[in-house]
């Protein structure tokens, strides 16, 4: 096991920091908080937490900070942390190369068995790595933030933490494929004083179509069975990501639009496609039960190929808590 | 010392326990990012029933400003928080409220004034302030966030001046701490002591005029009179200081360092930097470096005496402000304490180092890069730290996609023709001649071969409706379009810089002026149209706003309707302001929870009906208003080609579309167009047009036998499906009441056919 939180404090470093990398929508935001109130209330340290900040957006990247440190300490520090003692990653997106002992936590899957929230399986595991060996404090905090005003979700939740905290294991980094993708803020900008159009123009029309979406899904796609289609269009008009790709052609001897498929790099997996299709050609698909998505149809607008497709979106999306926490509650999607 | 209990808060949420703990009468607010929390933790308190605070949403800061002005003159405690743009919509207000003596307290949460638009932290907007006669508590710490609140307002009664107390947007705002507050409220209110008017407003036996018109020999004494109670103030901090610190045990001066009595370096600086800069001194100090930093927690009136005397040590100073006077040789902190040294005669060298605006981060490293430059003698005495130039032999980028021109978008799919009709009302009044307009084609397959204006890859959230929405709206037209987008998530999601969606020419403007500035954009176009500068041919000017954005931009749209500039007006309606986390609009459905409007036993949601916007427009006068729904796909996109038609040939058009927001309406994605057609069908969102006057209702649930009541279209959101509790009863009844006499009323406007 590695050195756990209360070591690393005793061993005279300042701070035992933890950051959370996640897409907005698996509560990575909610687990930083509790997170942070547990080490103060039961972990007799000192703490603090934030979360990245930007417009409320779920799919888009999201950063949770949490500082730990001994409880005479004031925190005074306020920055984002960019070398934690633990790294934890909400979705493999954000798998980075780095030196340490590595764990893995099914939390997805534990999650859906249990009828929890990824979050609270994702506490119950980081709480196991940080080295607090009773998950007790974890259950405290889950009744204080969760139990009071939503009972019904609660021992679920519970159930969820628990599994995490026991089913969490180390696993050997020379076979697991980690790859290298920070996502961070302090790389330099594409422009700089010299060379950014003046008063923030953007001149290069359209350059959005570069980002690639695919992380905004969790966990489903939509699929496209062709030979079902009757090109009602639907589809296109309920997309809010331009995904359809309809071409001239010909349909039961007529002339029209033909729907030749999806553009998976800017699908969301917001699935508004499926409910809409009349002719169910549109299916909800696994998408890790898609060896590669065969059906993908890159957008036919592009004139030529992104050199690479950027992975993000607006960074980050905490500004306010009230609504979104009733909402956490009732089991909604934040 | 009184009995304080430990908080796990941030800086916003310790503000709103103090502003309980007080006891205010009143806050007038407008939700602004990252002030707002302040707001919503308060109104989950009124939910709750822990506080009966008069809470009133106003729809623009300046309203916000007005309410409180009020409330102040009546006699009331009255609290504000902005940030900002905020701040400076509501700016005028702020010497009224200190020239007519009127004692409040305001929270700023500081963030960096627009634009180009940014919601993080700096201190642009605080520096507005200096000069409206407004007393400035700077705190630092969440827990000075408290501490300053309790002393604003016996600062603000005592000398009859509004006091601000300011603090860093999202840096102390936003990140949860351990910090303490009292336990009981009463040593709070003890503390800051009964309210006493020397001329109570409100009473009828000796009235008062407030705000006389003030000639010359005059204003002078009045501001005179200002500036006095600024140098009482000055006298009397010190002394409240120290009062608080019997109660707390926390002492406060006006000045505060680390490390100044024998500092040779020091370093100045305003906020959570200087609390960071604590920690990277101490560990300086401790190497034996002679190395200090200091603060303020007093802008106004400008400590410059403990200024000096605090810094008599040292031998070069480098202020850091996070804001610039641009042209000034630095920020307003800069200047003051290079003053504040000179008035005393001292020869100190200072630097100004410019940093962090926009949020950059404060990391450790910098205290010791900043001192690094200030100990330099090579580095200039005024520079910008932190910012990057650029590679200026980087490849210009080439376009991914094409423009989207004329010849792209008209691909006939969507048909206006003009008809002569004439036709008689039921009354038998001919209206003879009436031109109407013909819209045929517009069918969802057709309309896929038009190329998107608006470019995939753009941050909304999974099944967002605003892009649905705009798609719609732009298969239907045709005809070129030039977009303004007020400030909402429709902006924000496509315009994250280096990106655009944008394959159109599109300006962004804040949410108080967009059918204002497009008014302007236009007239200029049809100028240079007229004098051949540009090409002729037609071009569809549309400005795209959140229901958000028509609340507090709403004289904006009525006056370029009044007006009759030749634009479409396009309004995404998702009920709420969805962008900084869904505080209530106008348009919110009665009894909806959102984060200004919580669901408690005090409280059961918003209290008051949703704003009829197409009515109010249609009052204006204007040719054409619709209503649409993505639900009803075809009948959207003609209402498009004929706004356009309209837009470009008559003068304003107005379109409403009901938006689906599955983040906030917490609902499924997957399922918001069923959503929208029962707000359709429940007639909450009736599809209606008036073309020239002439009311047409687009679909009627009731002939179709499609009509559902509203509460069936409230339980498929988790925003209003409390409402289907019996408690609840009446609520609904009379938003079903409400809606009913609407759709009535609007039948009776439609001329039988």
């Amino acid at each position: 096991m590695q050195a756990g939180y209360r070591e690393i404090l005793d061993s005279g470093k300042e701070y035992y920091e933890i950051r959370l990398d996640s897409i907005g929508g698996l509560g990575a935001n909610l687990c930083g908080k509790m997170l942070g109130e547990l080490g103060l209330k039961y972990l007799d340290v000192n703490s603090s937490s934030f979360s990245s900040y930007g417009s409320e957006k779920t799919g888009t990247p999201v950063k949770g900070f949490i500082r730990y440190c001994k409880k005479e300490k004031e925190i005074r520090l306020h920055a984002p942390i960019t070398e934690p003692d633990l790294l934890v990653s909400f979705h493999e997106e954000f798998l980075v190369d780095a030196n340490g002992n590595k764990y893995n936590v099914e939390a997805q899957k534990i999650a859906m068995e249990t009828h929890s929230r990824i979050n609270v399986v994702m506490l119950g595991a980081i709480l196991k790595v940080m080295g607090v060996d009773s998950i007790l404090p974890g259950e405290e905090i889950c009744k204080e933030t969760l139990g009071k005003k939503y009972p019904a979700s609660l021992e679920n939740n519970l159930q969820g933490m628990r599994r995490g905290y026991e089913e969490v294991k180390l696993i050997d980094r020379k076979t697991e494929k980690v790859e290298c993708d920070k996502n961070n803020q302090s790389q330099d900008p594409k422009w700089g004083y010299l060379t950014a159009p003046l008063g923030g123009i953007n001149p290069n029309y359209g350059n959005s179509i570069s980002t690639n979406l695919s992380h905004s899904r969790q966990g489903y796609v939509p699929l496209f069975i062709k030979e079902k289609c009757i090109n009602c269009g639907l589809c296109f008009s309920a997309c809010p990501d331009m995904v359809f790709q309809f071409v001239k052609g010909e349909y039961k001897g007529r002339s029209m639009m033909i729907n030749t498929g999806l553009d998976y790099d800017h699908c969301k997996g917001c699935l508004r496609c499926v409910d809409v299709c009349p002719v169910n050609a549109l299916v909800r698909g696994v998408e890790a039960e898609q060896e590669n998505l065969n059906y993908n149809m890159p957008n036919q607008e592009l004139l030529r190929k992104p050199i690479y497709y950027e992975t993000a979106g607006a960074d980050g999306y905490i500004t306010s808590e009230s609504f979104l926490t009733e909402k956490r509650m009732e089991g909604g999607e934040v | 010392m009184e009995k304080q209990v430990m908080e796990y808060a941030s800086g916003n949420e310790m503000a709103a326990i103090a502003i309980q703990q007080i006891g205010y009468d009143l806050m007038g607010y407008y939700p602004i990012t990252p002030s707002t929390q302040i707001a919503e933790n308060l109104d989950v308190m009124r939910a709750n029933g822990e506080t009966d605070l008069i809470m009133v949403a106003a729809e623009g800061e300046h309203s916000a400003a007005g309410i409180c002005y009020g409330a102040s003159v009546a006699g009331g405690r009255v609290i504000n928080a902005t940030s900002a743009n905020g701040l400076l919509y509501a700016l005028e207000q702020f010497p009224v409220q200190s020239g007519t003596r009127y004692p409040m307290v305001m929270n700023v949460a500081c963030r960096t004034v627009s634009g180009p638009l940014s919601i993080k932290g700096d201190h642009s907007d605080i520096m507005y302030l200096l000069n409206t006669g407004w007393p400035i508590l700077f705190a630092a710490t969440a827990q000075q966030v408290y501490d300053f609140n309790i002393i604003a307002l016996k600062l603000s009664e005592a000398v009859r001046l509004p006091v601000a107390v300011a603090y860093d947007g999202f840096f102390t705002s936003h990140q949860k701490l351990r910090c303490y507050r009292f336990e009981n409220e009463k040593v709070v209110r003890d503390f800051i002591g009964e309210k006493k008017e020397e001329y109570p407003f409100l009473d009828l036996e000796h009235p008062i005029s407030v705000g006389s018109y003030m000639n010359e020999p005059d204003i002078i004494n009045n501001r005179y009179q200002l500036h006095m109670a600024m140098e009482e103030t000055r006298e009397l901090l010190p002394k409240l200081f120290a009062d608080y610190t019997k109660l707390s045990g926390r002492s406060y001066g006006k000045v505060e360092g680390v490390g100044c009595q024998d500092a040779e370096s020091v370093l100045f600086l305003l906020g959570s930097s200087y609390d960071t800069s604590i920690e990277v001194i101490e560990k300086m100090r401790k190497e034996g470096r002679k190395v200090g930093a200091a603060t303020l927690h007093v802008l106004r009136p400008f400590p410059a005496k403990e200024i000096s005397t605090f810094l008599a040590s040292a031998k070069k100073i480098l202020v850091a402000d996070r804001q610039d006077s641009y042209g000034a040789g630095g920020g307003n902190l800069s200047l003051e304490v290079r003053a504040a040294m000179q008035k005393c005669g001292s020869g100190v060298a200072i630097k100004s180092l410019v940093y962090g605006l926009g949020g950059k981060d404060f990391f450790p490293e910098d205290v010791e890069l900043m001192l690094e430059w200030l100990e330099d003698e090579t580095k200039p005495d005024f520079a910008y730290y932190g910012v990057t130039p650029g590679d200026v032999n980087q490849e210009k980028d080439t376009p991914l996609v094409a423009p989207v021109t004329r010849d792209m978008t008209q691909i006939g799919a969507t048909k206006v023709e003009i008809e002569k009709q004439e036709s008689e009302s039921k009354d038998g009044t001919l209206h003879s001649n009436m031109e109407t307009l013909k819209v045929t084609g517009a069918t969802p397959n057709a309309v896929t071969a038009m190329p998107a204006r608006i470019a995939p890859g753009h941050g909304a959230c999974p099944g967002c409706g605003i892009p649905v929405n705009l798609n719609l709206l732009l298969r239907g037209i045709e005809d070129p379009v030039v977009f303004l987008f007020q400030t909402g998530c429709a902006m924000i999601v496509t315009t994250a810089y280096p990106k655009t969606s944008f394959r159109v020419p599109y300006i962004h403007n804040l949410f108080q002026n967009g059918a204002a500035t497009l008014s302007g954009v236009a007239e200029i176009c049809y100028r240079k149209q007229e004098k051949g500068e540009i090409p002729k041919g037609d071009i569809i000017f549309v400005m795209v706003s959140g229901d958000g954005g028509l609340d507090i931009g709403m004289g904006s749209a009525l006056g370029t309707a009044l007006r009759g500039h030749r634009l479409l007006i396009f309004e995404y309606d998702n009920g709420g302001y969805m962008n900084t986390g869904y505080q209530l609009s106008y348009s919110t459905p009665m009894g909806a929870k959102s984060s200004t409007s919580h669901v408690g036993k005090e409280q059961y949601g918003k209290t008051f009906f949703h704003k009829d916007m197409p009515k109010i427009m249609a009052a204006t006068g204007i040719s054409y208003v619709a209503t649409v729904a993505e639900s009803n796909p075809t009948d959207f996109m003609k209402k498009a080609a004929k706004a356009a038609y309209y837009a470009k040939t008559c003068g304003t058009a107005y379109i409403k579309a009901i938006s689906a927001c599955p983040l906030n309406w917490n609902d499924q994605p997957a399922t918001e167009r069923k959503v929208i057609e029962a707000a359709v069908n429940s007639c909450y969102f009736p599809l209606y047009e008036v073309e020239n006057g002439i009311t047409h209702l687009s679909y009627d649930p009731e002939k179709m036998g499609k009509k559902i009541p509203v509460i069936d279209w409230l339980s498929m959101m988790g925003r209003t499906k409390h409402l289907q509790k019996e408690q609840y009863a009446s609520i609904v009844a009379k938003m079903q009441q409400e809606v009913d006499s609407r759709f009535a009323e609007l039948k009776k406007r439609v001329i039988s056919e």
